[in-house]
């Protein structure tokens, strides 16, 4: 039944064809051999204006792919010579935009223009509904305080201060130009721990065990103070520029944050940097800071930045104070401890960390 | 015979004629129509036998040398046709390669090339994966270019199998001696010997001839026996009988002749090679392709350079850009629905080919579905190309003889006398006889040497009265005599009387029986009496009436009528011992006893009028285009109902109201009959009109130009036209048919070539398979692109929404490719395998120009409306595992920079700090969720494709099995991915949580119920506003 009405309705063709209704008509009828088909017919053809209108859907269709494949068509003939038909198209796509004679743009008439406003109005409004929904209820199941899976982030990464798009330390000891912005990043880096701040701001707690807080999830957690001057020679407190204007540079270390993150068995994760690759006597000597070159337990388990607001990351500095210098040296600090793994082949800062030293004097 | 020389004529006059109407055809057409027109040039025929010795250095006895020979054959090349030209392999393997959308992705894939270029020229050491990218894309368009070439390798290999012709022989004078060379060898100036049985090996002049008789069916298409000689009749070399042509079969008789022409020379080679000249149109299925590829390259590519700008423009880098852009191309073109639809096409050909529709060229699968005019060869195609009885008049009645296959069914009263003297008559005097060796054969299948029409008398007589050579052994034969008849020259049946005396098998009756054949008005002036209800009466002017009146009857039926008469001698004057003798004719030939009239007609298949009764009812126009006579054409015509019983032509009309045919309305005749001669005076606008106006057409007498022409008609009628035919003379019809179809048994290498399709069985009924299955591919390859294109939103989406929002890319470009050529494969195929939804062999055929392949409806339908649906599904589920993961929706919004940065410790939304490759991670299993999505949401996708306008469950869920075998894979095929390989980083798959999996499931329903919901209005209000818009 479809492919008859289909069928009958007169071919439209772009640059004004017009087949005469009724001649095509007439051929489709001699198709049918049913006589009672052929009185179907007739009653159809009574009912003109109910096929223009019918044809005036199916140009729609036409031109409106008509004007894509045109479209299609110029971005592929760039730089070809407009040939005639070029202006034929394009005259046909402007009637097409507005066609005044038969009044209607985009080949739509304004019934079935505003119909279709209506019903895409509609439907992109339930959709619109349905994904809000569906995100507020997402946002109502899911904890704001405690993430729902932590797998992916675990084993904890580190990353080393200063960092400045690049690993490679490469600076003139003799040339402050080349060290400065390291001491300036360090400097704005370690502003939250000043002692002032974290006096003021957390408790000093218990070191050697976890600073466990009960309570509702939603309670606002106190975080364990860590000063700036545990850093001694690297907190920049008494050495400004970080050991960078002497050849023996402080390199801070920081473990990423984890939600519930707790290093098992209670032993504190622990920081060991060696060279990496080459002769390991470039590197002589390393003090760490605190001295006993560990994250302590009182600084975990982190409690999620919406609680536990004040929580500052405890660090680890390394003081390069004997390196061979002119000459780059790789190094590599792991961290070690159980629950820690630090040789994950695709991710080189898990665990570990690998920077180069290039100290020139 | 007088018809033959007629059309002879009528050829001449024609090609004078067609010269002054060719300006009203392009020049182009003119070119093509020229080299048709072109005379074989020959004028062999009219030389004499000393003139063709000097002409082609021969000897007509002692023939050539063989070094002369062997100097010629090189010359000269091969006797044999030049097969059509071929594409060269590699020539046909690289249009696979550039084809389609394999252009946006080698553009895709080079962009990414040059991507990394660029990458490496900033920083040496950055990642291959642009490479890889790049390397993938290449890789994909070579294998489904590949698998293309693979499909149509396999489909041309089947007809490799037809065109390995028998390697015919040739007996051939050549040193005085005889000798058989294969007939490839021969060349010009031979003298070759051929009898009956022989295909004659290359175009003749004949030197001498004994009752030789051709059958030129392979050139004209009817297969009426010809005299030759070697008398030069006529100056149309085709009308003259002294040349027998290249590829024709000798009958009968025996014949010498000269080779004139060889090879492609021949009259057939020149046939044959104008077919080859007749441009290949493009299949309506390679249209629609290209339209639906045009669209969607148009959409990617456009949209590709829209986001290009769009990110140029928001200070993306224009790395990034290129990258988005490759991102947008890939996500848009459906990368694996090429493939699927060869796939399909393939299974339908299959199909097709357990229905003896044997399709050389895939897209032709479809081509037959939206076939709108049927132009069909009637003898071997609607009939079944066999001389078979079909009425009997005798005792002054006319009885109907069973013409169907197998004769089974012989209704008519055969208790009279007259019939048991009739019957003696048939299986006496009928010079036909069974090969030997066919015992077990059925009858209708035996074969039999002998003309057509002894060959159905002797069929005829076999089934009824049983064993003919027995009885033919019974009643020996004493004598036969044809007796040539002065009027006509001799060369058909129709002219000439046969006669042969018998012995009585009764051994009380030693007379002996003259029994005589032919044409009715010849056989009644040979008679004195006739033979009613066994009693012989004189033949008064009654009986003389009814005669006539059943003679002109029968004869009105387009059939071969054939007189019969007998006569016993008198045994005191014809005692046993007589001798009769040819030449002096020493027995009576006249004053005979009139017995009956039988009358012969190729008759319909039949399975044929049922077949054309459907194609009807598919809204199918068959047209019967034809080199027989206009009356027989029409008989045939009315009785398979391409000319419906109640229907008229100008001419019955005329008829009917007893007026002129000229003061006829042409418009009230539904029915029209063109002949040939009627045909070459017509100027295109006239032949427009008689086909817009008439559903039912005969065009009788009509020449393989004139085909041509008759299809080019119906052509500029924007019909698909689908041609039938077996001989030479339809290859170039069959060539320029939008699906030209061959006969497999009867058809010739030529037309086989030529051709689309072979039917195996010769069978008409066959095409009405074709035509359906034609129409179910085409609504099913809606439903494997509608279901394919839909998921390209939920590919795309992710790409824009990245651009604009900055998210972290939801899914990259190699899991995209694992949808579109891993799980979305199966399902698309499956659903070439579903049944149809209505009766489609009921609805009118599609309109070439307006229902097209992929319209408005079905790429807004996909792409808004469920393509958005499974975009919107997709992203929850991507956004619960970002969230799930520590990264809340809001959170992610612009997260994009910092999240591509070389930065170890970013933070999440809970204040958790990640290192890139962490990051990283999640981004592959946020590409794993969005896979998983969008196959999860594919499966209902799939479901609701099952049909276009019919609930699910009137369609049924499980009818077709194929669908689930789909789902299956879909789900095996993504387990695989994820868990098998989700380890394999370089696929950018991870291990998917297991509860992700169902996030999608309820937009899975949700599409399933929205699309039920727009069947249900469309079926509610069809032809409707919402019909119009949705139903696609």
């Amino acid at each position: 039944m479809r492919r008859q009405l289909r069928s009958r309705r007169a071919p439209t063709l772009p640059h004004g064809y017009h087949y005469r209704l009724d001649d095509q008509d007439e051929v489709n009828q001699n198709y049918l051999a049913d006589e009672e088909e052929e009185a179907e017919e007739e009653a159809r053809m009574m009912g003109v204006p109910n096929l223009e209108k019918e044809e005036e859907e199916d140009l729609v269709e036409e031109e409106k792919e008509e004007k894509e494949v045109v479209q299609n068509e110029e971005e592929e003939g760039q730089g070809q010579p407009m040939g005639n038909t070029w202006w034929q198209k394009l005259q046909l796509i402007n009637e097409y935009l507005w066609d005044p004679e038969q009044r209607r743009s985009l080949a739509l008439t304004g019934q079935s223009c505003s119909l279709i406003l209506i019903l895409y109005f509609l439907f992109y409004a339930s959709l619109a509904a349905v994904i809000t929904i569906c995100m507020y209820t997402l946002l109502l199941a899911i904890s704001p305080y405690m993430p729902t899976f932590s797998e992916r982030v675990k084993p904890p990464g580190i990353m080393i201060r200063p960092f400045a798009h690049s690993l490679n330390f490469n600076f003139n000891v003799s040339e402050p130009d080349t060290w400065q912005h390291y001491v300036i990043s360090l400097n704005g880096f370690l502003q939250g721990y000043n002692d002032s701040l974290q006096e003021e701001m957390n408790v000093d707690c218990p070191p050697g065990q976890y600073f466990l807080q009960d309570g509702d999830e939603d309670e606002d957690k106190k975080a364990c103070q860590f000063k700036r001057s545990f850093l001694k020679n690297c907190s920049g407190l008494e050495d400004p520029t970080f050991g960078y204007s002497t050849g023996r540079p402080c390199i801070l270390l920081k473990m990423n944050r984890i939600v519930g993150f707790r290093p098992e068995l209670g032993d504190p994760v622990k920081v060991s940097c060696k060279v990496q690759t080459g002769d390991e006597n470039d590197i002589r000597s390393i003090n760490y800071y605190p001295e006993s070159a560990s994250f302590d337990l009182r600084y975990y388990p982190y409690y999620g930045k919406l609680t536990h607001v004040n929580y500052t990351s405890p660090l680890v500095a390394m003081h390069f104070t004997d390196v061979v210098k002119n000459q780059a040296v790789p190094v590599q600090c792991q961290l070690k401890g159980k629950s820690i793994i630090n040789d994950v082949i695709n991710d080189r800062f898990v665990g570990r960390v690998i920077f180069t030293l290039n100290i020139e004097t | 015979m007088k018809d033959i020389q007629n059309s002879g004529k009528e050829d001449g006059q024609e090609k004078s004629s067609r010269g002054r109407k060719d300006t009203c055809w392009n020049r182009k057409k003119n070119r093509q129509k020229q080299e048709i027109k072109e005379e074989p040039d020959l004028d062999d025929h009219k030389l004499s036998s000393e003139d063709l010795e000097k002409k082609y250095g021969t000897n007509i006895v002692a023939g050539l040398s063989s070094a002369r020979a062997a100097e010629l054959l090189v010359r000269d090349g091969p006797n044999a046709l030049s097969p059509p030209k071929e594409t060269p392999e590699i020539i046909k393997f690289l249009k696979q390669m550039v084809g389609g959308f394999s252009i946006l992705l080698w553009f895709g894939a080079i962009l990414c090339w040059i991507a990394y270029g660029i990458q490496y020229s900033h920083d040496p050491s950055s990642s291959l994966d642009n490479v890889y990218l790049g390397a993938v894309l290449a890789v994909v368009v070579i294998l489904t270019g590949m698998f293309a070439y693979y499909q149509e390798a396999k489909s041309t290999n089947i007809m490799a199998g037809f065109s390995k012709m028998i390697p015919r022989q040739a007996l051939v004078i050549r040193d005085a001696e005889k000798k058989t060379i294969p007939a490839e060898q021969l060349v010009v100036g031979d003298i070759v010997e051929i009898k009956g049985g022989d295909q004659i090996p290359a175009d003749l002049r004949l030197l001498s001839s004994q009752g030789c008789k051709v059958d030129n069916s392979s050139l004209t298409g009817e297969s009426e026996p010809q005299g030759r000689s070697c008398e030069c009749t006529h100056d149309n070399p085709l009308e003259t009988k002294n040349i027998g042509f290249y590829s024709t079969t000798c009958l009968e008789g025996t014949a010498t002749g000269m080779v004139i022409n060889t090879g492609d020379r021949t009259v057939i080679g020149q046939i044959a090679s104008l077919a080859s000249g007749v441009g290949n149109e493009k299949t309506p299925i390679a249209i629609e392709i290209e339209h639906f590829v045009h669209i969607v390259a148009g959409v990617a590519v456009s949209l590709g350079i829209t986001f290009f700008i769009i990110a140029v423009s928001m200070k993306y880098p224009v790395l990034d850009s290129i990258i988005f852009l490759i991102g947008i191309i890939v996500a848009n073109v459906p990368e694996g629905l090429l493939a699927t639809v060869t796939v399909a096409l393939s299974l339908t050909a299959k199909r097709m080919a357990k229905k003896n529709c044997l399709v050389k060229n895939l897209e032709a699968v479809e081509t037959l579905g939206s076939t709108s005019i049927i132009c069909s060869d009637k003898t071997g195609t609607l009939t079944q190309n066999r001389m078979t009885v079909a009425h009997l008049w005798f005792d002054n009645r006319i009885f109907v003889a069973d013409t169907s296959e197998d004769h089974s069914n012989q209704m008519f009263d055969q208790s009279s006398g007259t019939w048991a003297s009739l019957a003696k008559i048939i299986t006496l005097c009928n010079r036909a006889e069974f090969k030997t060796g066919q015992e077990s054969v059925p009858i209708m299948k035996k074969i039999v040497v002998g003309d057509a029409s002894e060959t159905a008398l002797l069929k005829f007589s076999e089934v009824i009265v049983g064993d003919v050579m027995e009885i033919r052994k019974r009643n020996r034969k004493e004598m036969e005599a044809p007796i040539n008849n002065t009027l006509y020259p001799a060369c058909s049946i129709l002219s000439l009387l046969q006669l042969s005396i018998h012995e009585t098998d009764d051994p009380d009756d030693n007379r002996f029986l003259v029994v005589m054949k032919g044409a009715p008005e010849r056989i009644l002036e040979k008679c004195s009496t006739i033979m009613i209800n066994g009693q012989e009466q004189p033949l008064d002017e009654s009986s003389a009436e009814a005669f006539h009146t059943a003679y002109m009857e029968l004869g009105g039926l387009g059939e071969r009528v054939l007189g019969f008469c007998h006569l016993y001698l008198p045994a005191e004057e014809f005692p046993e011992t007589y001798s009769f003798d040819t030449d002096a004719m020493n027995f009576p030939t006249s004053n005979l006893c009139f017995v009956g009239l039988l009358s012969l007609i190729d008759p319909p298949r039949s399975t044929v009028p049922d077949a054309v009764a459907k194609c009807r009812s598919a809204g199918i126009k068959v047209i019967m285009v034809t080199g027989d006579h206009p009356i027989t054409a029409k008989a045939i015509a009315r009785s398979v109902g391409i000319i419906s019983a109640n229907s008229e032509t100008a001419e019955d009309i005329a008829k009917r109201l007893n007026i002129a045919v000229e003061q006829v309305n042409k418009r009230d005749a539904k029915a029209a009959v063109v002949t040939g001669m009627e045909l070459k005076d017509m100027s295109s606008e006239q032949l427009d009109e008689i086909l817009a106006n008439h559903s039912e057409i005969v065009f009788a007498r009509t020449s393989p130009q004139q085909k041509l022409i008759i299809v080019e008609g119906c052509q500029r009628q924007d019909a698909v036209v689908a041609v039938t035919g077996d001989g030479v003379n339809d290859s170039p019809a069959l060539k320029k048919a939008d699906i030209g179809i061959a006969m497999g048994i009867a058809g010739s290498d030529a037309a086989k070539n030529a051709a689309d399709m072979v039917l195996l069985d010769d069978n008409f009924a066959s095409i009405v398979t074709g035509v359906e299955e034609g129409r179910l591919i085409f609504d099913n390859l809606k439903k494997t692109i509608a279901y394919t294109l839909t998921k390209n939103i939920a590919e795309l989406c992710p790409f824009l929404i990245y651009i604009v929002l900055g998210l972290p890319l939801p899914i990259g470009t190699i899991t995209i490719l694992f949808i579109d050529l891993g799980t979305d494969i199966i399902p698309s195929v499956a659903l070439a395998y579903e049944k149809a939804e209505s009766d489609i062999m009921n609805q009118k055929p599609r309109h070439k120009k307006e229902d097209r392949l992929v319209n408005r409806p079905l790429a807004i339908y996909s792409y808004l409306h469920i393509g958005l649906m499974q975009s919107l599904g997709a992203f929850v589920v991507y956004f619960t595992v970002y969230a799930q993961e520590g990264f809340r929706p809001g959170f992610l919004i612009g997260l994009r920079v910092d999240w591509e940065k070389d930065m170890n410790d970013l933070e999440d939304s809970y204040g958790q700090e990640w290192t890139r490759y962490q990051r990283q991670y999640q981004e592959w299993t946020g590409y794993t969720a969005f896979f998983v999505a969008i196959m999860v949401q594919q499966i209902a996708d799939l479901i609701i494709r099952k049909t276009r306008r019919n609930s699910i469950f009137q369609q049924g869920l499980f009818r077709n099995k194929v669908i689930w075998v789909g789902i299956a894979s879909q789900i095996i095929i993504a387990l695989i991915l994820s868990y098998g390989l989700g380890s394999v980083t370089a696929l950018n798959l991870t291990m998917l949580r297991p509860q992700y999996w169902f996030v999608a499931v309820p937009f899975a329903a949700l599409i399933w119920v929205y699309d039920e919901v727009r069947k249900f209005y469309i079926r509610r209000y069809p032809g409707g506003w919402w019909d119009m818009n949705m139903y696609y």
